[in-house]
């Protein structure tokens, strides 16, 4: 019988299916948070009719697009480091670290202001540490097999 | 490795100044050097001698000029608290103060003397460790200091009493114990310009260094074997060096070891260059433990490297580009021998310069060489084996004898074993049969137990001598290979001792972009000042987010630099991730406990079905 040949691709852990599907659990709450200011401005009804500032200040109106594109930002980001991260990229390894780092500090700061989104802390604290997992960062080269540690 | 045959030897009858002349250093010093080691004679009858009391009065007890060796060893009853301290620069106005200071500066225009710091020290920490040294700075406010002016007084004075006596005085004394020859070349500087010249840690008035010899005896002459140099943070075996490791210790003329001094602290390394040395925090004991739970956590559960921010990272200059002295250099030392008999020594136990009332000593002048600064006698003049770590460590042609002694009494151990254990062994067999007999007779049951209790006591006692038998194979296989080993004439790794290696700083490795890396270390400080100051300023609604985000977004632009940005921003991840789940657990913990219980109850299903259907 011939030998099954081992194939060249590398394994993939399973953290690292873990942490794409947290991901896109973060991209469909991320995709709600850019829309859901829009919609509750009537944007999407009547389009932008008021002034963003007022002053120096936003305005609730200018607030919320302010929000909504920065959730727009990381739902878009995150669909590109999916991508790099399925197909066991460095960059990606680095991209996601930046920016699950970046999504818990505006959770922290969210949830200190009294506007916690726990669904996102959670799937934040899954991906972060599921990314330190030692075989994680073999499999991308982030950590070397003779490095003591990161 | 050089065979012992070519080291340098001195007959045992040589007198201990000819010992001392034969193996006395060559100290380099860094270009910018102001002070060199003089002697204390001179120093002292530049002196003041003053008592501190505990009630905080200082009470002048010889006025300067007045100061003599016999007075200063005068003994004088003191109350419980008190320190007897000499001082070199007396008060000084503000007018005198900046007369000293600008004289300080005409003299080293003269001298041609200056000192380039090159890479700075705030560049090699990262941005904690430098607000950290920002708070250190700070605490100088709080605790008594060495003013610059009293180290300008000081670099003036020392350099008018070098013009009157042009030498470099160094102390010796030779000691013998436990069959070696202890030489101590002790160096007194009249003061430590560390902080005002080299951006070190502390200043003080005067300071003594010192480097030892160990010389053991063989067929009637006396070899060098390890040297040692009083150093920052290393104690023990870390502070010595074998003869022969000539990539540590470098050699002048066949027997003078080469000390290259670190400017200012005049701390003693082996090797040239820029050393960093580390200033620990003084924190409170719940906080140090707290600490040591979160590395235990950051480095064994997480895997992470162990991150000690509570330093201040502060460089010692040893380069060794500037004067240097000893055998063979334009200027040598005139040597003078002391020991316990010695007056100033031995009877003087307060500080050699003034006491600054630093409560954490480092601005406090130091005692004499016997001496600790609260009169205690100082562990490397009772006690230079121990200094060293070699309290452990016979002597060469001893260590030949003590393999031999030691394999000689295993082996006789191993011989007592061998005929102990069959006769053991024989008995335990016949107290089992004895045993086996009283099974069934219960009117026997009383000494059936007793017998089970001595047969439990002799087993355990034959399995421990079959155990010491197995462990004596080892330990009389590795003292033969030693021993064989060591009659070839083969030695141990030379280094093998040091746990803690002192390496000078490779600064090209420190840093990616090494002139904007510098700015940005000599500034970021002061930015971060600015961003906290406007934060307060313009959003005070969001102070507390702001200034975290402002200090996350400070040390990823440092890590950046210093070529770290992939760490850093895994190790800041990590800590907003623990962050998060406290909050997580604190929340949800009910939920947490539950979740928790059903997977654990599923998973044990799982594997209990699979067992039983095999």
């Amino acid at each position: 019988m011939a030998k099954r040949k081992k194939s060249d691709k590398k394994k993939r852990p399973i953290a690292v299916t873990v942490i794409a599907v947290a991901i896109v659990v973060l991209f469909l709450i991320r995709l709600y948070q850019v829309f859901e200011p829009l919609i509750r401005n009537q944007v999407f009804k009547y389009g932008i009719t008021a002034p963003l500032f007022a002053g120096w200040k936003l305005t609730a109106l200018g607030s919320a697009l302010l929000s909504s594109s920065t959730y727009l930002v990381l739902s878009l980001a995150g669909i590109l480091v999916l991508i790099g991260f399925l197909r066991l990229r460095r960059w990606s390894w680095v991209l996601l670290m930046a920016w699950t780092g970046a999504s818990l500090v505006i959770s922290l700061v969210d949830y200190f202001y009294s506007r916690p989104n726990y669904a996102v802390m959670a799937s934040n604290v899954i991906i972060a540490f599921a990314l330190n997992i030692t075989d994680v960062q073999r499999i991308f080269g982030i950590r070397r097999d003779d490095d003591p540690g990161l | 490795m050089i065979p012992v045959s070519d080291r340098p030897t001195v007959p045992v009858t040589a007198s201990d100044l000819e010992l001392l002349r034969q193996f006395e250093p060559v100290v380099a010093y860094t270009k910018g050097e102001q002070f060199f080691p003089t002697d204390v004679e001179h120093y002292v009858s530049e002196c003041s001698l003053w008592e501190h009391h505990p009630d905080g009065r200082d009470e002048l007890l010889v006025r300067q000029g007045e100061l003599t060796m016999e007075k200063l060893v005068e003994s004088r009853p003191a109350d419980f608290g008190s320190v007897r301290y000499l001082r070199f620069i007396e008060t000084l106005s503000l007018a005198e103060s900046a007369q000293v200071l600008a004289d300080q500066l005409l003299l080293r225009r003269k001298l041609g003397n200056y000192f380039h710091t090159g890479i700075g020290r705030l560049a090699r920490g990262g941005i904690l460790p430098r607000l950290l040294d920002g708070l250190f700075s700070l605490s100088f406010l709080l605790r008594g200091k060495v003013s610059a002016a009293t180290a300008a007084a000081a670099e003036l004075d020392y350099n008018s009493m070098f013009t009157e006596d042009r030498q470099y005085t160094c102390y010796g004394r030779v000691t013998r114990q436990n069959g070696w020859t202890i030489l101590q070349y002790w160096f007194f500087f009249c003061f430590n310009s560390w902080r005002s010249g080299f951006h070190g840690v502390n200043d003080h008035e005067s300071d003594w260094e010192m480097a030892s010899v160990y010389l053991y005896e063989q067929e009637g002459q006396l070899i060098p074997e390890w040297t040692a140099y009083a150093s920052h943070d290393f104690k023990g075996d870390d502070l010595r060096r074998r003869w022969d490791d000539h990539q540590e210790l470098k050699i002048e003329e066949q027997s003078h070891p080469v000390i290259f001094a670190g400017a200012g602290s005049h701390a003693s390394y082996f090797r040239g260059g820029e050393y960093q040395a580390e200033v620990n925090l003084p924190l409170p004991g719940w906080f140090s433990g707290l600490i040591h739970t979160w590395n235990k956590v950051w480095t064994e559960t997480l895997g992470q490297p162990a991150i000690n921010s509570f330093h201040i990272p502060f460089v010692d200059f040893a380069r060794g580009n500037g004067l240097r002295i000893g055998p063979g250099q334009p200027q040598t030392w005139s040597p003078v021998l002391i020991d316990e008999s010695t007056p100033w020594a031995s009877q003087y136990r307060g500080l050699w310069g003034l006491f600054a009332r630093d409560p954490i000593s480092g601005e406090n002048a130091p005692a004499g060489p016997m001496y600790n600064r609260d009169g205690s006698p100082r562990g490397s003049w009772y006690d230079p084996l121990g200094f060293a770590g070699l309290d452990k460590v016979p002597p060469p042609p001893q260590m030949l004898q003590m393999l031999a002694d030691n394999c000689g009494k295993v082996s006789q151990r191993q011989e007592e074993l061998e005929e102990l254990i069959p006769k053991k062994a024989t008995e335990l067999q016949a107290k089992g049969a004895r045993l086996k007999g009283m099974e069934g007779n219960p009117h026997l049951a009383k000494q059936y137990a007793v017998l089970e209790k001595e047969i439990n006591t002799l087993s355990a006692e034959v399995r421990n001598l079959r155990r010491e038998v197995s462990e004596n194979i080892a330990l009389l296989q590795g003292l033969t290979r030693r021993l064989e080993r060591m009659k070839a004439g083969g030695q141990d790794d030379p280094r093998l001792h040091i746990r803690h290696l002192a390496e000078p700083d490779d600064p090209t490795q420190v840093l990616r972009f090494d002139r904007a890396a510098e700015t940005w270390a000599a500034i970021s400080l002061s930015l971060l000042m600015f961003a906290f100051a406007a934060l307060i300023f313009f959003t005070p609604r969001y102070i507390w987010a702001g200034l975290v985000i402002i200090l996350i977004l400070f040390v990823v632009a440092e890590s950046f630099l210093r070529g770290a940005f992939v760490h850093t921003v895994g190790r800041i991840t990590l800590i907003l991730a623990m962050i998060t789940l406290l909050i997580l657990l604190f929340h949800f913990w009910k939920w947490i406990i539950v979740a928790a219980l059903v997977a654990m109850g599923i998973s044990l299903m799982y594997h209990r079905l699979r067992e039983l259907t095999g």
